[in-house]
């Protein structure tokens, strides 16, 4: 199993490990489902272009599925996220890649764990998506 | 308009305020936490954890088993949709409820939604066979607003996600944009 981040070898700065998705209209519908949200907009292209966006778009519990993901695949399964706080831009569509981008912002010891608050920037070719901070706890 | 303005839109969405959006109380989960759901989450997102499906891999890191992906907390409690006529009601996925207080926008020609932030909270992980309530409050709504896109109000509301014993287990604040497409002040 893949380390979990030790708090003391962090510092304020340190990259979160970048995450690159080639976005499909697969990955959308899919995500979509998991989350059971069924509104059109996220599967039907059709009904998605009649409501002005350019094509069928990624809902926001996806986005935040693949946040939560970010997080973890670079802090390591010990790892706890505690929030993540987001305002939403553009919309991720298909053939567009998603770069999810972040870096640690502070670092804070409390009762034995290790709060560790980073930024998170995820954009596509047409602007950011989602941008934000998010907290994982490590224990230290 | 001026603040002077009186703004009846917004002194009757206002007197919500820190009230529940929903009669009837919180809202129970269609399901409990569970594997296959948790399955098809991680397949979608390839979230390869694996404290989400393996119970040794859980163990190592101290829990006594595994756990679901911690985003998935409104997802437990997203409705059972009604999928004919989803498309005319806009997505929404049951029927709409027309004692939501939000409708008061609808009707005064603010109609169109556009969400802008969504801040997550997690106070820990859930197990599978946990059962979820959540209940929505209005948090707050801000003053009409010139947009780029048109006039209109933030509102804000907060999700309060409790498990089986009443315990508060998460949270979501969701802000929309509730605007008339290029109307101005």
């Amino acid at each position: 199993m893949k380390p979990t981040l030790s708090f003391s070898s962090l510092q304020v700065g340190d990259a979160v490990k970048p995450l690159d998705v080639s976005l499909t209209a697969t990955m959308i519908v899919a995500g979509a489902i998991a989350s059971r949200d069924f509104m059109p907009v996220h599967h039907d292209k059709e009904f998605a272009i009649s409501q002005g966006a350019p094509d069928i778009f990624m809902n926001i519990l996806t986005t935040n599925g693949y946040i939560a993901r970010f997080l973890s695949d670079w802090a390591g399964p010990g790892a706890r996220v505690a929030n993540i706080r987001i305002r939403l831009g553009v919309p991720a569509v298909p053939g567009h890649q998603l770069e999810f981008r972040g870096e640690i912002l502070k670092l804070e010891e409390n009762d034995g764990e290790g709060e560790v608050e980073v930024s998170v920037k995820v954009s596509n070719e047409m602007g950011d998506h989602a941008t934000g901070t998010a907290m994982v706890v490590l224990s230290t | 308009m001026s603040e002077e303005e009186k703004d009846p839109v917004w002194d009757k969405l206002a007197g919500w305020i820190g009230k529940p959006l929903t009669k009837g109380g919180p809202t129970l989960s269609p399901e409990d936490v569970n594997l296959p759901m948790i399955r098809h989450w991680i397949d979608a997102m390839d979230d390869r954890n694996p404290i989400y499906e393996d119970p040794e891999a859980a163990a190592r890191i101290g829990l006594d088993s595994v756990v679901a992906p911690p985003a998935m907390l409104q997802a437990w409690t997203m409705p059972r949709p009604i999928l004919e006529g989803i498309a005319e009601r806009g997505g929404v996925p049951t029927e709409i409820d027309p004692d939501n207080p939000i409708n008061i926008l609808d009707e005064a020609g603010f109609a169109a939604t556009l969400a802008t932030n969504s801040e997550l909270e997690f106070d820990r992980y859930l197990k599978p066979g946990e059962r979820l309530t959540s209940e929505s409050v209005l948090e707050s709504v801000s003053k009409r607003k010139q947009t780029g896109i048109g006039t209109g109000y933030f509102v804000s509301w907060v999700n309060t996600f409790r498990d089986q014993d009443g315990e508060v287990v998460g949270r979501q604040l969701f802000r929309i944009l509730k605007f008339n497409p290029g109307g101005t002040l």
